[in-house]
């Protein structure tokens, strides 16, 4: 006995949809959860003001997390990015304390932090060794560097030179740092998401021994996405020193890790082949918004990072355990 | 064994398209190949088989230029080469299909498909012509696959299969190697492959197919090289051998008495 032989029914391409964009209409949930229970709590949270404060405050981790999105998802990490604004911005201060002129400072220590990329990366891509071990080791002696130069002081940037614009300025009613983070979240969506690059550094994360027998020059690809976490981070590390009008070796301690959580709960995988700048995006803004609402909502200080870290793994948990599972089952039931 | 083994398209080359000479490689302790010489002409089906870890798949790779060879030469139309990596070969127009595959799970079928040779729209990856191009080569080799924005890691294995496959065909390849490309196929997806390698011999391709399904050989195949523990211990004209004969070759019986060409 045999029944009709009929093709599968195509399914609604409504479920597929939402199963692929699973994590990112979760992350994007969690957001506006995080919004609404703050604006409640503090009446100044919704205020222009603060949200103007809030973009300006978060750039250099937005920066650096759309370059951070890349590592991650060639199944990489690096560590040494707070490490690598300590060291850019004490230089910063040092350079211009020294006389020069602004614009070629600002060139002579983006191309500084892309050189720092560039030799982490010849370790990892040509070297074959960890990129957790190398950027380690990178996190460790950048910093010392950055000590070592300033010998612990907080140098000062004379507030007279164009340089501090670039963290203080406004522009369209816009704070100068949000603009700039605003053009790096762009190029590197279109980047990610539209070019070759973006393509084989997916490519290499979900299989590189495929990706070099493709013909994908998978070394190169991987050094590359080293100097963007270099240059992302010396973006931030000269918006960080302008805005405060000074540099220090203690700038931006524990960055790599608010950067890297905003990477993660954006759903981008550790493991690498999986990766979102729109989530990395929505990301970053939930650090910036938690961080920000729980010191408007008078919170002690001593709680931010109990807070911090207890919503961080709520909000990875409920990525994983239970968005997901409504996603697949929604998918189930069509 | 030699000059007249070619009866395809070109048969009237005298220089092989792919000719490998003492090619060793030695993986730890493990000597993989151990001195293959082996020549492969325009137009031709050369079987490879012996058993499980003969080296079958290493030879091949070799070939593809996954792996530099410790010792030995490669030439391609009587040019010496020597690739350091596969995007050499495949500058040369050879292509493999691997054994495990070799598919990115996080990307869609398209996606696989053009790896490493995507179409352009500027600076920017042109997707419909990516998709328009997947689903013409798809339909080539009669693979369903309803869903082109699939990820690859949610289709069945031979569906998988099937992709690699299409890949490593449709980019006019001169030299096509198949690592088992049938080993999780059904009928019809076998009878397609067979298919596949009939019409591009045809054209004057060389295919390498490495298989265990014997009978397979003798659909497409013009010569069949058996390999054992990593050297090549006999060769054979198709029509000069039957299922035994390639059996009792494999399994290590036949090969003291030497090749009857
Ligand atoms: N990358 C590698 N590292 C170490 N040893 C390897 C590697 N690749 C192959 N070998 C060894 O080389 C030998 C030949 O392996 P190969 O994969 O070429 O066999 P095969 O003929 O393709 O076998 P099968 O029919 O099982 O696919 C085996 O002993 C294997 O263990
Ligand atoms: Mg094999």
């Amino acid at each position: 006995m045999t029944s009709a032989y009929t093709s599968r029914p195509q399914g609604s391409r409504l479920a597929d949809l939402l199963a692929a964009h699973a994590q990112l209409l979760s992350i994007a949930g969690f957001f506006l959860i995080m919004v609404v229970i703050f604006s409640i709590a503090s009446p100044v949270f919704l205020s222009t003001g603060n949200i103007l404060n809030l973009v300006r405050q978060i750039a250099p981790i937005l920066i650096v997390a759309v370059a951070m999105t890349f590592v991650i998802t060639t199944g990489g990490i690096d560590l040494s990015v707070g490490s690598v604004v300590a060291l850019i911005n004490a230089s910063a201060a040092i350079v211009l304390q020294m006389g020069l002129p602004w614009p070629i400072a600002v060139i002579g220590l983006l191309l500084l932090g892309a050189a720092i990329g560039a030799i982490q990366g010849w370790f990892i891509a040509y070297q074959g060794i960890q990129a957790f071990i190398v950027t380690l080791a990178g996190l460790s002696a950048l910093r010392g560097i950055a000590l070592l130069m300033t010998e612990g002081f907080s140098i000062p940037i004379s507030t007279d030179l164009g340089f501090v614009a670039i963290g203080r300025e406004w522009l369209l009613g816009v704070p100068v740092p949000t603009w700039i983070a605003f053009l790096i979240v762009a190029a590197g969506f279109l980047t990610f998401w539209g070019t070759r690059f973006g393509r084989y550094v997916t490519a290499i994360g979900a299989n590189q021994e495929a990706a070099r027998r493709s013909g994908i020059s998978t070394k190169q690809i991987l050094l590359w996405v080293y100097v963007l976490t270099g240059l992302a981070s010396a973006l931030a590390g000269i918006i960080i020193a302008a805005r405060l009008g000074s540099g220090s070796s203690n700038a931006a301690v524990g960055f790599e890790l608010e950067v890297i959580a905003a990477v993660v709960l954006g759903g981008t995988s550790l493991m690498g082949g999986r990766g979102s700048i729109a989530g990395t995006v929505l990301g970053a803004l939930t650090i910036g918004v938690i961080g920000n609402g729980l010191i408007l909502s008078h919170v002690s200080p001593f709680f931010t990072q109990i807070v911090t870290g207890s919503i961080i793994l709520l909000a990875v948990w409920l990525n994983a355990r239970v968005f997901s599972r409504l996603a697949s089952g929604a998918r189930r039931k069509t | 064994m030699n000059a007249n083994q070619t009866q395809g398209a070109a048969a009237a080359a005298p220089i092989p398209r792919i000719a490998l000479s003492g090619i060793k490689k030695r993986f730890g302790s493990v000597e993989a190949i151990r001195g293959v010489d082996l020549a492969l002409y325009p137009g031709e089906c050369v079987g490879l088989v012996g058993d499980n870890a003969a080296g079958k798949s290493t030879l091949t790779k070799i070939i593809s230029g996954t792996y530099v060879p410790d010792e030995g030469t490669i030439s391609i139309n009587g040019e010496p080469v020597r690739f350091a990596t596969p995007a050499d070969a495949r500058k040369h127009h050879i292509e493999m299909v691997y054994q495990d595959l070799s598919l990115c799970d996080t990307i869609d079928v398209a996606g696989n498909l053009y790896l490493g040779r995507e179409p352009m729209n500027g600076i920017f990856l042109d997707r419909k012509a990516m998709r328009d191009g997947a689903r013409a080569m798809l339909e080539r080799l009669e693979i369903k696959i309803p869903n082109l924005d699939a990820l690859v890691a949610q289709l069945s294995g031979g569906q998988r299969q099937s992709i690699a496959i299409a890949r490593a065909a449709a980019f006019d390849p001169q030299v096509l190697i198949m690592d088992e490309p049938t080993s999780a196929l059904a009928v019809k997806e076998v009878e397609a492959v067979l298919d596949l390698i009939n019409r591009v011999k045809a054209k004057g391709v060389t295919v390498v197919l490495i298989t265990h399904r014997l009978q397979d050989l003798f659909n497409v195949c013009d010569r069949i090289t058996v390999m054992y523990e990593g050297l090549k211990v006999a060769e054979r004209k198709i029509a000069d051998t039957d299922l035994t004969d390639l059996v009792s070759l494999i399994v290590g019986k036949g090969h003291g008495m030497g090749g009857h060409a």
